[in-house]
C-alpha cells in the first residue's frame, strides 16, 4: 500500500506568523486518515494547500508518487481530490441528481442528458449503500441526506481522495453511525479518505492514523488503534485535559425561570408554522437544564421569544416569579437573566466595537458607566480589565481591540464573561461552546458549573450530544417545536437521547418539566 | 484612526500638487481688456450669456481686443461680486454683466471702481432689499422693449396666415407679460389690416421656466386643438413646446435669441438684440462717448430688438414688410402697452382677437 | 495656483473658503453621522432645502423678533430639516421602508414643495427674478467681527456654528452613551436589539438629527447674507450631493468632515481664481473634479491596503493566539 498523498515538509508562511511549520501529511491508499488540531493549529491551511488555494513557501506536494502544482481547486479535482464541507454547497430548489451533475452536465446536441448521469449516481449510491433518492430536492430532505448528496458530487466525479470537513457537526448519533460506516465503505472500495475533526470518540470509530497539528507545527503520526484519548487529547493540546466535567451532583432550589405553554409562530415560505408548541418548563435555582435536538426543531425561535428577541404568539414566561412576557429585552436584561447568544457575530457582538465596549454591551447606560449622559471610560476600561484577567481573554491589545480581531474562541469568552459578571438569576447559553477547541470548550464547562454553584438557574441549548450528557442535571429532549422527553442524563445513554432526538421516541411523564 | 486620517489627507492633497503642477505654469495673462461675468449658466445657454458673449466676442476679434469670460462659484450676489472683482484683477475695462441677478452686485461695485465701464443687461443697478436704486456715471443698464419684439413677431405670424396662435410664457415676470402683450397687439393690428376677425389666441403662463412634462402636454393638446403656432416665451418652456411641435409637426416662435439653430419647427423668434447692443456699448467705451448714468432702454427705435429675417421660415411675410412695420415702430406710429397698462392679457383693448386666457 | 490660489488674496481667499465649506460641512456632516449609525441619507438635498426655506420664511416675516431674529431663524432650518427626514426615520423603522428610496422622494417633494410655498407666497417671492426675497437684515447672521478679520469675505458666524455642529456630534457619538447605542445599532443592529437598544427609536431619532444637520446647513447658507436666494427652479440643492462627497473623503467621522469640507471649499475658490489665467472655466471644474476624485480613490486606495494588511496580522494573531 503506497502512499496516495504526501505533503512533505510544508511551509507556509503569512506576515508575523507561520500557520504551516514543516508540516508533513502522508495518506496512504485506502485509509481513513485524520487530521487533528485545534483550532488555528493549521489544519485548514493544510487542506487551502492541497486544493491549490494556496501555495506553499516551502515543501513538495506528491499525489500517486507524482511531484505535482495544485494552482487551484480545478487542477486538485482533476487530480481526484474532492472536499465535502462544513457547509454545504448545494442548490436548494435543485433536485439531488440536478445537484449532482451541476457543473459536470452530460451534453448532447446542447441537451442535457440525464439519463446517463442518472444511471451513474443511482449505480454509486447503491455501491456505497447511501440509499439517495435522486429526484427529491435537496430542499425537502434532512441535513444528512444533503452530506451524502455532497459525497456522490465527489464519487460521481471520480475523486478518490475525499476530504471530509468536520462532517458530524450538523449530524444526529444515528446519522453520524451511519456516516461512520459509508466512510469505512469507502475506505474498502478503495478511497482515500483525510477526516478532520476534533472529536476524539469519532477518530477512534473509524480512523486507521492520526496526523496531529499544533500551533502549525507536525506533532506526530500515530497508529489510531494503539492510542488512547487521552493521548490523543495531550498531543492536541501539549497538556493533559480533563475530558470529562468534574461536577458535583445539583442542589436544585426554587423555580428562577418558568414557561408556560409558550407558542411561536413564524412565517415560512409563505405558510405560518408554528415553530414552538406549547412549551412548559422551569429552570430552578442551583441546576443545568439542557434543551437537546436536532438543530431547527424550534429552539432557536424558544430561547428568541424567552429573551425578546421575538414575540411569542401565546403562553407566559416567568422570572423570579414575576411575569415578564410583555417586558422589553431591556428590562429582562436588567432584572436577573443573561443570554449568551446562539450567534456571537449576529447577536453576541459588536465586532467593530472594542473588547471593553462590548464587555459593557448591555450596562453602559448604568452607573457607573455613564455619567451625566457621557460614557466613563475609564470605568469601562477598568470593568474590561478586570474580566480580561478573571476570564483570561486573550486579544492583541487588550481592552481596546476590536472585537473583530479577536479569535472565536476569546469572543465567545468575552462574552461569557459579560454574561456572568452581570449576576444573573438565570443564564441562558445558546450552544455556547460551538466551533471551539477542547481547550476553550473545558474552560466554558468549568464556568457554568460553577455558575450553577453559585445557585443560578442554567437553561443551556446544545446540540453537542456529548456536552448535553457531561453539563446538563436534566434533559429536556425537543423535536419538532415541542418538549417531547424529559430524561436524566444519569439514566440514559446517548443513543436513546438519540432516539428523542429523532422523534422515533417519545417521553410520556412530562408533567413536571 | 484619526492621525491616520490627516496623514491620508495632507498625502492627497500632495498627491494632487504634483497633478496639477503643470498647470501652475501657465503664465498669468497680461490681462483680458473685455470681460464678461457669467451667471451661473455657461456661454452657450442660448440666452443672456451666449448672446451677451457673442457680443464681446465680435467686438475682441474685430478691433483685436484681449477678452475672456468668469464663472462665478455660486448664485449669488457675494459671489458675483468676487468675480466682478477678479475679472477687474485680471485687467478688465470694461464688464459686462448679462441678466438682472447681477443687479446688486453692480450697484455695490459701481463706487468702488469708478474707472471700469460695467454693461448691465436687462436690469438696473439697486441695492438687495430694492430699497434704493442708483446708477452711476461708469454703469450702463440696458432694458429692452420685449413688448416690440412680441409686437413683431405676432405681426408676422399672422401676415403669414397664421389665424390660430397661442402664447406660452414661463412665469408671469414684467419681461414675459411685455412680450405677451405685444404678441397679442401685433396679432391685432395685422389682424385689423387683413380684415380678420376671428383670430384665435390661446395664452397661458407655466409658472416656472424649466421644461416640464405639463408644459409639453399642455403644447401638445394645442396643437391638437388646431393651434398652428406657438410663441413658446420662457427659458426652456421654450423647449416643451419645440418638442410637442416636433410631434404634431407645427410651428414654435423662439423668444430673445434666435432659437431657429433649436429645432426645425422654429419659424422665427421675436429676439432681444444682445450682442448687437453689448458691441455697441463696448465700441462706446473705446471711442469715449460711452453713456452711463441712465438706464438705455432699447427698442426699434435703437435697432435693439427685431425678428432674424435671413433664417426666419416665412411663406408670405416678407422682408418689405418685416422693414414696412419695424419702420413704424421706429416712428412712433405703431405704439404698444406694456405690462403697466393691463391687468391680464384679456384685459388688452383687441377686437379681431380672441384671447382665450388659461390659467 | 488652484492649491495657492486661495491663499493669494490674503484673509479674504481664507475667509471664503470658510464660507463655502461651510453648507457642504454640514450636509457632509448629516451623511456621515447617518452613515456611523447605520443609515444613508441621501435625502440632504432636500432637508437642506427645507431648511433654507425655514430660516428664509423666518427670516423675511418675523423681523420683529428683532435681535434673536437670526437666532430663531437658525432653529427653524434645525427644525424644518429634522421633520423633513422624521418620515424616512420612521418609515425605516417601523415599516422596513428602505431609506434610500423615501429619502430621494424626499428630496422631490421638498424641493417642489419650498418651490410651490416661495412661488405661492407674495410676501416671499421676488416676481421680477423668480426667486425669494433677501431676509430682513435682522435675520441675517452676526459677522462677529469675521468680516474684519477676513476683509472682503463672506464669512459669518455661521462658520462658527458649523464648527461647533462638528464638535458636537463628535463628542455626541464618541463620547455619549446614546452616541453609544446610534453606533451601535449601525454597526450591528441585531446585537444592539439583543443587548437591549431600542432600536427602532434609535434610526428615527438619527435620521432626524442627520435631517437637522442638513436643514441647518441650508439655513446658515441662506442667512449668510451673500446674497443667496431660493430659485424656483426644478434643480435638487446641490449642497446635498456634495456632502456625500464629504462624507466619503471624511470617511464619515466629525472632524474628517471638518477637513475634507475645508479641502472641497478650498480647491473651489484656487479653481475660482484660476479663471486669472489662460484656463477656460469649465477646465478648472473638470480639475476641481479630478482632484476630488483622485483625493477620494487615494484615500480608498489607503483604505483598502491598511484594512487587508490589519486584516492579515489579525488573522495571523488570532492564529498564534489559540494556539499558544
Amino acid at each position: 500500500m503506497g502512499h496516495i498523498i504526501e505533503m512533505l515538509d510544508i511551509t507556509k508562511r503569512f506576515p508575523g506568523i507561520i500557520a504551516n511549520d514543516h508540516v508533513n501529511l502522508q495518506v496512504k491508499t485506502g485509509e481513513i486518515h485524520t487530521l487533528l488540531g485545534e483550532n488555528g493549529a493549521g489544519k485548514s491551511t493544510l487542506m487551502s494547500i492541497l486544493f491549490g488555494l494556496y501555495q506553499p513557501d516551502e515543501g513538495l506536494i506528491k499525489i500517486k508518487g507524482q511531484e505535482v502544482q495544485i494552482n487551484g481547486p480545478l487542477d486538485a479535482n482533476r487530480l481526484g481530490i474532492g472536499m465535502v464541507h462544513q457547509h454545504f454547497k448545494l442548490v436548494h430548489n435543485f433536485t439531488v441528481l440536478q445537484n449532482i451533475i451541476l457543473g459536470m452536465e452530460t451534453v448532447k446536441g446542447g441537451f442535457l442528458e440525464m439519463e446517463a448521469a442518472r444511471e451513474k449516481v443511482m449505480a454509486l449510491s447503491q455501491r456505497y449503500g447511501l440509499k439517495v433518492d435522486p429526484d427529491a430536492l435537496i430542499s425537502e430532505i434532512t441535513v444528512g441526506m444533503q452530506q451524502r448528496v455532497e459525497i456522490l458530487k465527489m464519487l460521481y466525479r471520480d475523486n478518490d481522495i475525499l476530504i471530509f470537513d468536520e462532517p458530524t457537526a450538523v449530524l444526529t448519533p444515528q446519522e453520524i453511525d451511519e456516516l461512520m460506516s459509508i466512510m469505512k465503505a469507502l475506505a474498502k472500495e478503495g478511497k482515500s479518505i483525510i477526516f478532520i475533526t476534533h472529536k476524539l470518540d469519532e477518530i477512534k470509530a473509524v480512523a486507521d492514523r492520526c496526523t496531529v497539528l499544533r500551533r502549525g507545527k507536525f506533532i506526530g503520526v500515530v497508529d489510531v488503534a494503539s492510542t488512547s484519548k487521552e493521548m490523543l487529547s495531550e498531543m492536541m493540546v501539549g497538556h493533559k485535559v480533563n475530558l470529562t466535567v468534574q461536577k458535583e451532583p445539583s442542589q436544585p432550589k426554587e423555580d428562577l425561570l418558568k414557561v408556560e405553554h409558550l407558542c411561536v409562530t413564524s412565517k415560512r415560505e409563505g405558510h405560518i408554522k408554528n415553530t414552538v408548541n406549547d412549551v412548559s418548563f422551569s429552570v430552578r435555582g442551583g441546576e443545568i437544564v439542557c434543551i437537546a435536538g436536532i438543530d431547527g426543531n424550534g429552539q432557536t425561535e424558544l430561547i428568541q421569544a424567552i429573551t425578546g428577541l421575538t414575540k411569542p404568539k401565546s403562553g407566559n414566561i416567568f422570572l423570579k416569579g414575576q411575569d415578564v412576557t410583555k417586558q422589553s429585552i431591556r428590562y429582562k436584561n436588567t432584572h436577573g437573566l443573561s443570554h449568551i447568544p446562539e450567534d456571537r457575530h449576529l447577536h453576541g457582538l459588536v465586532l467593530d466595537y472594542t473588547l471593553g465596549e462590548n464587555l459593557v454591551l448591555q450596562e453602559y447606560f448604568m452607573p457607573p458607566y455613564q455619567k451625566k449622559g457621557f460614557l466613563n471610560q475609564k470605568a469601562i476600561l477598568e470593568h474590561a480589565n478586570a474580566l480580561i484577567q478573571k476570564f483570561d481573554i486573550r486579544s492583541g491589545q487588550g481592552a481596546v481591540t476590536t472585537a473583530r480581531s479577536m479569535s472565536g474562541g476569546n469572543q465567545q469568552k468575552a462574552i461569557i464573561a459579560r454574561e456572568i459578571s452581570k449576576n444573573p438569576d438565570v443564564l441562558i447559553a445558546v450552544q455556547p461552546t460551538r466551533g471551539l477547541d477542547v481547550g476553550a470548550i473545558s474552560f466554558i464547562h468549568e464556568q457554568l458549573v460553577k455558575e450553577r454553584d453559585n445557585g443560578r438557574g442554567i437553561l443551556l441549548v446544545s446540540l453537542e450530544l456529548e456536552e448535553v450528557m457531561n453539563l446538563s442535571d436534566r434533559i429536556l429532549v425537543m423535536y419538532e417545536g415541542e418538549i417531547v422527553a424529559q430524561l436524566n442524563p444519569k439514566e440514559t445513554s446517548i443513543n436513546e437521547l438519540g432516539l428523542y432526538m429523532a422523534g422515533s421516541k417519545r417521553g410520556n411523564d412530562l408533567s413536571n418539566a | 484612526m484619526k492621525k491616520g486620517l490627516s496623514i491620508l489627507l495632507t498625502a492627497s492633497i500632495i498627491g494632487s500638487l504634483s497633478l496639477v503642477g503643470c498647470g501652475s505654469s501657465a503664465s498669468k495673462a497680461s490681462g483680458y481688456e473685455l470681460a464678461l461675468v457669467t451667471d451661473i449658466g455657461t456661454i452657450d445657454d442660448k440666452s443672456f450669456n451666449q448672446g451677451a458673449w457673442e457680443g464681446v466676442e465680435k467686438y475682441g476679434k474685430e478691433k483685436g481686443k484681449t477678452y475672456k469670460y468668469y464663472q462665478p462659484t455660486a448664485k449669488t450676489t457675494a459671489a458675483y461680486v468676487d468675480t466682478i472683482n477678479l475679472a477687474i484683477e485680471g485687467g478688465a475695462k470694461v464688464v459686462v454683466c448679462p441678466g438682472y441677478l447681477f443687479e446688486p452686485a453692480v450697484f455695490e461695485l459701481q463706487e468702488k471702481y469708478p474707472d471700469i465701464h460695467f454693461i448691465l443687461l436687462d436690469g438696473e443697478p439697486h441695492n438687495e432689499d430694492y430699497s434704493e436704486y442708483r446708477t452711476d456715471a461708469n454703469v450702463c443698464p440696458i432694458l429692452y422693449q420685449e413688448d416690440q419684439a412680441g409686437f413683431l413677431a405676432g405681426y408676422a405670424a399672422v401676415k403669414d396666415g397664421y389665424t390660430k396662435l397661442g402664447f406660452m410664457g414661463g412665469m408671469a415676470v414684467p419681461a414675459v407679460i411685455r412680450y405677451g402683450y405685444g404678441f397679442v397687439q401685433g396679432a391685432e393690428t395685422a389682424a385689423a389690416e387683413m380684415n380678420i376677425s376671428d383670430l384665435e389666441m390661446k395664452y397661458h403662463y407655466t409658472g416656472g421656466f424649466d421644461a416640464t412634462p405639463e408644459a409639453q402636454s399642455m403644447a401638445a393638446s394645442w396643437y391638437q386643438s388646431g393651434t398652428e403656432v406657438i410663441f413658446g416665451c420662457g427659458g426652456a418652456v421654450g423647449n416643451s413646446v419645440m418638442s410637442a411641435a416636433e410631434g404634431a409637426n407645427a410651428k414654435v416662435i423662439g423668444v430673445d435669441v434666435d432659437q431657429s439653430p433649436e429645432s426645425e419647427t422654429v419659424i422665427t423668434s421675436a429676439m432681444k438684440q444682445l450682442s448687437v447692443s453689448v458691441y455697441d456699448v463696448i465700441t462706446k467705451h473705446y471711442d469715449g462717448s460711452f453713456q452711463g448714468g441712465t438706464t438705455t432702454v432699447m427698442g426699434a427705435t435703437t435697432n435693439g430688438v427685431g425678428l432674424p429675417m435671413e433664417t426666419s421660415k416665412f411663406n408670405a411675410f416678407t422682408q418689405a414688410d418685416y422693414d414696412a412695420v419695424f419702420a413704424k415702430l421706429v416712428s412712433g406710429e405703431i405704439t404698444t402697452l406694456t405690462d403697466k397698462d393691463a391687468e391680464s392679457a384679456a384685459a388688452l383693448p383687441v377686437t379681431h382677437v380672441t384671447v382665450d386666457v388659461i390659467e | 495656483m488652484i492649491l495657492t490660489g486661495a491663499l493669494t488674496h490674503g484673509a479674504k481667499g481664507i475667509g471664503q473658503i470658510f464660507y463655502y465649506a461651510t453648507p457642504i460641512m454640514m450636509t457632509g456632516l448629516s451623511v456621515g453621522f447617518a452613515f456611523k449609525t447605520g443609515l444613508f441619507n441621501i435625502g440632504a438635498s432636500g432637508q437642506f432645502i427645507v431648511g433654507a426655506f425655514a430660516s428664509v420664511y423666518i427670516g423675511i416675516t418675523m423681523s420683529a423678533l428683532g435681535q434673536v431674529h437670526w437666532l430663531v431663524a437658525v432653529l427653524g432650518s434645525l427644525i424644518a430639516g429634522g421633520l423633513w427626514a422624521l418620515l424616512p426615520g420612521i418609515l425605516k423603522a417601523y415599516a422596513n421602508v428602505n431609506e434610500v428610496i423615501s429619502c430621494i422622494m424626499m428630496n422631490y417633494i421638498g424641493m417642489y414643495a419650498v418651490n410651490s410655498l416661495v412661488k405661492e407666497n407674495p410676501i416671499l417671492f421676488d416676481q421680477a427674478k423668480n426667486q425669494s426675497y433677501s431676509v430682513a437684515q435682522s435675520a441675517v447672521l452676526p459677522k462677529l467681527g469675521l468680516d474684519q478679520l477676513f476683509a472682503g469675505s463672506s464669512i459669518n458666524s455661521g462658520f462658527l456654528i458649523a464648527i461647533l455642529a462638528v464638535i458636537i456630534i463628535h463628542i455626541l457619538l464618541n463620547k455619549t452613551v446614546f452616541g453609544f447605542e446610534l453606533k451601535a445599532v449601525g454597526l450591528n443592529h441585531e446585537a444592539s436589539k439583543y443587548a437591549g437598544v431600542n432600536e427602532k427609536r434609535n434610526i428615527v431619532l438619527s435620521m432626524v438629527i442627520a435631517g437637522a444637520l442638513a436643514g441647518l446647513g441650508g439655513g446658515l447658507l441662506y442667512l449668510a447674507g451673500s446674497g443667496k436666494h431660493i430659485e424656483v427652479l426644478e434643480v435638487l440643492a446641490d449642497e446635498g450631493f456634495t456632502g456625500m462627497s464629504v462624507a466619503l473623503l471624511g470617511l464619515s467621522n466629525p472632524i474628517g468632515i471638518l477637513v475634507a469640507a475645508l479641502f472641497i471649499a478650498y480647491i473651489t475658490e484656487g479653481g475660482f481664481y484660476l479663471q486669472l489665467f489662460d484656463f477656460a472655466p469649465e477646465i478648472i471644474d473638470i480639475i476641481i473634479a479630478v482632484i476630488i476624485y483622485f483625493s477620494a480613490l487615494s484615500l480608498l486606495f489607503q483604505h483598502l491596503i491598511t484594512r487587508i494588511t490589519t486584516r492579515k496580522i489579525i488573522k495571523d494573531n488570532s492564529k498564534e493566539e489559540i494556539t499558544s
